[in-house]
Order: C-alpha cells, then sequence, then structure tokens
C-alpha cells in the first residue's frame, strides 16, 4: 500500500478530524484565495476598465487623476490639435460640473414624486465633439438626435462622433463632427441610477441647476430632453449623471462657455505610447498618459492600501493553516506511535513513515485547498458586493478579480503549507526511538 | 534455509540508558547465540531487561557495548535504513497489543510488510491468502481488527510478521493479553511456525508458553542468570 492510500486510510478512520482539518482549510483557503484576488483585482479591474473605453492616451492638466486635476483651457483647440497629430487617430475633451436635477413641475414622475428640497445631485458631462464615452443602453444618442454622421474610421464607442480630421477619414465635410456651439443643446442621456430616481425615460425632460465655478453659482435652471440612457464606464454605483455635448454642458453654465476641459481622452494610430509621447511634444505643459501609465499613477494614489492589506491578511491565513494542520497532524501522530513504532519495528523505513504524515498532509490541505476555490468565489463575491457600497467607487469596478496568477499563488502556497505544517509531525515521527516507543505503549 | 547456523550472535552486550536520575542499564554483559530453527524462551521478573534484550536481538535497538551480529553483520553499524531493511526481509515481531492497524482489513494488515518489501500485487494477494489460511483465519480476510477477538487479532499479527518469511520471529509476551485458552491456541500456532523452520525468540511471563521452548532463558537484573535446555 503506497503512502498517499494509507494516509487517506489514516484519515479516514478518523473522519471528525479528517473533516475538521479539511473544512479548516477550506475555510483559511477560501480567504487565502480572496486575498490574493484582492491583491491586484483593483489593479486589474481598472486597467480592464480603461481598455474598455476604447481610448489608449489620457490628457491632464497636472499628473492628478482625472476629475481631481485642475480642467485645462482652449479646450477645442487643444483637442484639435491633438486630433491632427498623425500618432492620434481621434480625440475628445470632457468636462464635468456638479449639478442639482429635477424634473419639471408640468411634469409628474412616474413612481416617486421627489419633494422640493430633495433634489438630486448629480454630475453633467459636456464632451467636445459628438463623442460618446458612454454606452447606449435605450433610446437615442446624442449625435442621432441631431442628425451628426458617426465617425466612419473606428467602430468603437468610444469614438463614434470624436474629433476626427477630415483627412484621416477622407470626408470634405467637417461640420458635423466639431460640435462646439451646436444647436441642440438640449439634447441630453442619462444614466440609469438618475432614470430610476427621477422616473424619466427617453422623450422626457429634467431640469438642472449647475454649479460651474464653485457651489455658490447661481444659475438659472436649465431644461434638458432626455433622447436616451446610457452607462458610462467610470460612474460611481450611485452616481446620477447627465451628458450631452459641451455646447449642452455651457447652456447649463449659463451660456458663458468657458472652453475648458478635465480630460482629453485619445485613440492612438498605433502605439499608444508613441502617441502619448508626441501629446506631450506637442503640449509639454499637459500630462500625457498611457493606460498602463494612469495605472501605475492610480496604484500610487491609493490602490496599494489593498494590497497591503491583502499581504497582511494572506499571511495571517497561512499561518493559521499552518498551526491547524500541525496541530491536527501532531494529534493524530501522538495517538499512533505505538503503531508507528511497530510499523517500524516491522521493517517500514524511516522515509515511509515520514511520508505516511507528508501524505495526511498534503490530502487534507489538497482536498481543502480544492473545496476552498468555489468557497472562495462565492466569498469573493460577496466581499465584492459590500466593498462596492463604499462611496466614489466606479459601478463596473471589482476589487476581486480572477487571474490565472493567483491561482497559480494560491496553489503554491497550500503546497509550501502542508509541507512545511508537516514538518514537526514528521520529524516526530523521523526520531521516533522505536524500543522506547514499544515499550511505553506497554507499560502505559 | 540453513539448519543449525547461528543467526543472532550476542557477545557481552550492555545496554544503558541514561535518565533524569542517572544511568540505567537494563542489559548487562549477555552473550549468546540464537541457532536457525531453534525456539527459546526468556523468562524473568518485570524490567529484568527481556524486552530490551529482544529489542536488541530484533535490531531495532543497538546494544551500549558489546556486539551483536545478525548473519554475521553488525547490527551496531548497520544504517538505520538497513537495520530496516534487515527486519523487513529477516525478523519478523508479534507483540502483546497486537498493534494491527484498526483502519486495514486482516488481509491488509498481513498485505502491508510485503508491499513495503516491493513483492508485486498478484504475489502478495497469494502470499496473504496462504498466511490467513495458515493461522486459519482465511474466512475473516475482510474483516476489520475491531471486528475480531484478541485471539484472532494475534493470528494475524503472526501471519504478518511472517509475510517476508523471517529466519527469525521475535514475540514479546504474546499471550500477555489473552485468557487462557486463546493463549493455548497461539502457543500452538507459535509451536507449528517454528516446526515449519522459523527460529523463534519469546519473551514471556507465561510459564505454559515458556515450557514449549525447548531452550529458557533466566534473566534478572539485566543478566541471564540461568539457561536450561528443555
Amino acid at each position: 500500500m503506497r503512502a498517499v492510500a494509507f494516509a487517506a486510510r489514516s484519515l479516514v478512520r478518523q473522519p471528525a478530524r479528517a473533516l475538521l482539518g479539511v473544512l479548516g482549510v477550506t475555510a483559511v483557503g477560501a480567504l487565502l484565495f480572496d486575498m490574493l484576488l484582492l491583491s491586484q483585482g483593483l489593479i486589474v479591474s481598472m486597467g480592464d476598465l480603461l481598455e474598455r473605453t476604447g481610448y489608449d492616451v489620457r490628457v491632464t492638466t497636472t499628473a492628478e487623476l482625472p476629475r481631481t486635476a485642475p480642467p485645462l483651457e482652449r479646450a477645442a483647440e487643444t483637442v484639435a490639435s491633438i486630433a491632427q497629430l498623425p500618432e492620434v487617430r481621434a480625440a475628445i475633451g470632457i468636462r464635468f460640473v456638479d449639478v442639482t436635477i429635477d424634473r419639471p413641475a408640468s411634469e409628474p414622475m412616474r413612481g416617486v414624486r421627489l419633494q422640493a428640497d430633495q433634489a438630486i445631485t448629480g454630475t453633467l458631462q459636456g464632451v467636445v465633439g459628438t463623442a460618446h464615452p458612454w454606452s447606449l443602453l435605450r433610446g437615442e444618442d446624442i449625435a442621432g438626435s441631431r442628425g451628426t454622421r458617426p465617425t466612419a474610421t473606428n467602430s468603437s464607442p468610444g469614438l463614434t462622433g470624436a474629433i476626427v480630421p477630415p483627412e484621416k477619414t477622407g470626408d470634405s465635410g467637417s461640420g458635423t463632427r466639431d460640435s462646439i456651439g451646436s444647436s441642440a443643446a438640449a439634447s441630453v442621456v442619462v444614466n440609469q441610477h438618475l432614470a430610476d430616481a427621477l422616473g424619466v425615460e427617453p422623450g422626457g425632460t429634467i431640469t438642472v441647476n449647475a454649479s460651474c465655478e464653485s457651489d455658490l453659482d447661481v444659475l438659472p435652471p436649465v431644461t434638458l430632453h432626455v433622447i436616451g440612457v446610457a452607462s458610462f464606464p467610470f460612474e460611481l454605483s450611485t452616481e446620477k449623471t447627465v451628458a450631452g455635448d459641451m455646447s449642452t454642458l455651457d447652456a447649463a453654465c449659463g451660456g458663458n462657455g468657458r472652453d475648458q476641459a478635465h480630460i482629453v481622452v485619445v485613440t492612438a494610430a498605433t502605439d499608444a505610447g508613441v502617441a502619448a509621447a508626441a501629446i506631450q511634444r506637442l503640449r509639454p505643459e499637459l500630462h500625457a498618459a498611457t493606460n498602463a501609465q494612469m495605472l501605475g499613477r492610480i496604484e500610487q494614489g491609493g490602490f496599494t492600501y489593498f494590497r497591503q492589506i491583502s499581504t497582511v491578511l494572506t499571511t495571517v491565513t497561512v499561518a493559521f493553516a499552518l498551526l491547524l494542520i500541525c496541530v491536527l497532524l501532531t494529534v493524530s501522530v501522538n495517538q499512533r506511535l505505538g503503531e508507528i513504532a511497530a510499523l517500524r519495528a516491522l521493517g517500514f523505513s524511516r522515509r515511509r513513515v515520514v511520508a505516511d504524515v507528508l501524505s495526511e498532509s498534503v490530502l487534507i490541505v489538497g482536498t481543502g485547498g480544492l473545496l476552498s476555490l468555489p468557497a472562495g468565489f462565492v466569498l469573493a463575491s460577496w466581499l465584492d458586493d459590500i466593498l462596492k457600497r463604499m462611496p466614489n467607487i466606479p459601478a463596473d469596478l471589482h476589487f476581486f478579480v480572477f487571474e490565472p496568477g493567483a491561482l497559480t499563488v494560491h496553489v503554491t502556497l497550500l503546497v509550501v503549507t502542508a509541507i512545511v505544517a508537516a514538518i514537526y509531525p514528521m520529524s516526530i515521527v523521523a526520531r521516533l526511538p522505536i524500543a522506547a516507543t514499544l515499550r511505553n505503549e506497554v507499560t502505559s | 534455509m540453513r539448519m543449525n547456523s547461528v543467526i543472532v550472535d550476542a557477545s557481552h552486550v550492555t545496554r544503558s540508558f541514561t535518565m533524569p536520575a542517572g544511568t540505567v542499564t537494563a542489559v548487562r554483559d549477555v552473550s549468546l547465540q540464537i541457532q536457525s530453527g531453534e525456539y527459546v524462551a526468556v523468562r524473568g521478573p518485570s524490567g529484568c531487561g527481556k524486552s530490551t534484550l529482544l529489542h536488541m536481538l530484533g535490531a531495532v535497538d543497538t546494544p551500549s557495548s558489546g556486539t551483536l551480529m545478525f548473519d554475521g553483520r553488525d547490527i551496531a553499524a548497520l544504517s538505520d535504513r538497513d537495520r530496516s531493511l534487515l527486519r523487513l526481509r529477516q525478523i519478523g515481531f508479534v507483540f502483546q497489543r497486537f498493534f494491527l492497524l484498526p483502519m486495514l482489513t486482516a488481509a491488509e494488515n498481513v498485505e502491508l510488510p510485503l508491499s513495503e518489501a516491493g513483492v508485486g500485487k498478484r504475489d502478495r494477494l497469494e502470499r496473504t491468502k496462504e498466511l490467513l489460511d495458515y493461522v486459519g483465519l482465511a474466512a475473516r480476510a475482510d474483516h476489520r481488527p475491531s471486528q475480531l477477538s484478541g485471539g484472532e487479532m494475534q493470528r494475524v499479527a503472526i501471519a504478518r510478521s511472517l509475510a517476508n518469511r523471517p529466519r527469525l520471529l521475535l514475540a514479546d509476551e504474546p499471550t500477555g493479553e489473552l485468557d487462557e485458552a486463546t493463549g493455548a491456541q497461539i502457543s500452538a500456532l507459535l509451536d507449528r511456525v517454528n516446526a515449519d523452520g522459523t527460529a523463534l525468540v519469546i519473551v514471556t511471563h507465561d510459564s505454559t508458553l515458556a515450557a514449549r521452548a525447548r531452550r529458557v532463558l533466566m534473566m534478572r537484573d539485566g543478566r541471564v542468570e540461568s539457561e536450561h535446555q528443555q
């Protein structure tokens, strides 16, 4: 009977203890797995989010994260000049302002009606170009409502309507793409949260009060036509978003267009790094970052906390697993010293009895480790839901993201745990004095 | 089988243990030889060193001084691995408390030393069946130790000890845990094992069992006080 089969029989012999060990490793393994998913999860998820938008380079005034950096001035000119670069396929600028949103009193909402003092706060996005940094869920899109043709050069949602110079599209018409000063300023799309909160659907109207310069702005409300409902890649889980072209935002800001953008997003013609370098040469005072560089900034900006927490909890869980298995095996071995001594007397080698103990450890950790994977996925999903309720977390961002590398580390840590946890009980067996143990067994 | 050849040759063997209260000498200056096919009983009061001597004869312990040769090889000079191999292939052990593995069936317990010795599965199964037949437990092959009586467990233990056809079988109080009638059955089985050519050294308090041996060593205070042939 080989060591593994022998160990399996030894475990079955004491099912309660074996079950306790397996359940313990399952719980600890699930936590360990989740910590590994957490250690890289935010970065992976953010990277995925950045890639999904279809943009390769983000241009801001400082190295701060978008929406926290001061806006860049002369946005239309900047966006146009960046779009002219041969390394760039297309570019759009986006400005964000805080707004309070309501329905006109003349339009009763479906569902609940907001009280007068319950105005909804949200964000109004104005876009240089009829750009779509969003995905339409239903209704019509801004460009469609204005009769603007989608850009023929790229089918990416992020590029539709972006500023694309005519020489890059082969199109002689230009008026439809740069929408600054467009006459269809009142058409907007809203996100699902806002649609739900106001009970508004495409075809309805909303009124917004914008705070364009400071929270103390007192601007007249502007009525906007909702033509579609869209999802926004970086919107927060509870964020209410209204989006339109820049002229819509200007109108909400009282008509005094500031020609600003908080960020310019760019699609590279070929390589993102080359495009970023070209933008940097063109406008040295701005900060052009590829998605990878943006991720680096984000990592430095606070995501490392999760990695540190993950590292600490990983260490604690592995230590707990080590102790659990070590105690279980040590107790098991100590209860079987007589049998082990008898096996040695019958000619079993030291290596063989040590292998039996190691096999028991591997079986417990292996079974528990296997069960820990589905348990870990369930736990990660639950924890992800809880963590995503934190403020200022984009709805599409996840804290726990599976990567093959995490599985590799998980398996490696469990294998190391199985071996290290077995060292002490293996040493008991290896150093067991056969004669003295047999004598003690008879006299005890 | 080599009859009348020396299997074990112990010369001035002493075994001492260092204890917190001082050194305890369990076996003092013992010299003896065990011949092939011999049947030796070792008797004496508790603590006189019988089991310690048996352990040294069985290569699970080594003398503090003196030499103990097994088949011409100095046991103290062997590595742990070589001593394990020697025990596996040349020596059988029967314990007072049987030490059968409770999670294995009778057949699997008997099969263990064969498996450890690298015997092929087919040969293992054949030899296991043969041994269980030999000890009269073929019908209980699939029973676990908890389903066997004390006498049956000891018979399985004897079958296990004979698995690799040892030249020397050592038994430490083999009837110590059994009633008189069952002890007599085990004694008869050991007689048969010896009659079939396996040298037997038995440590026992049981005078009936000792009376079956052809040579009896009486020990006291770690020494062989007397020796007589029967």
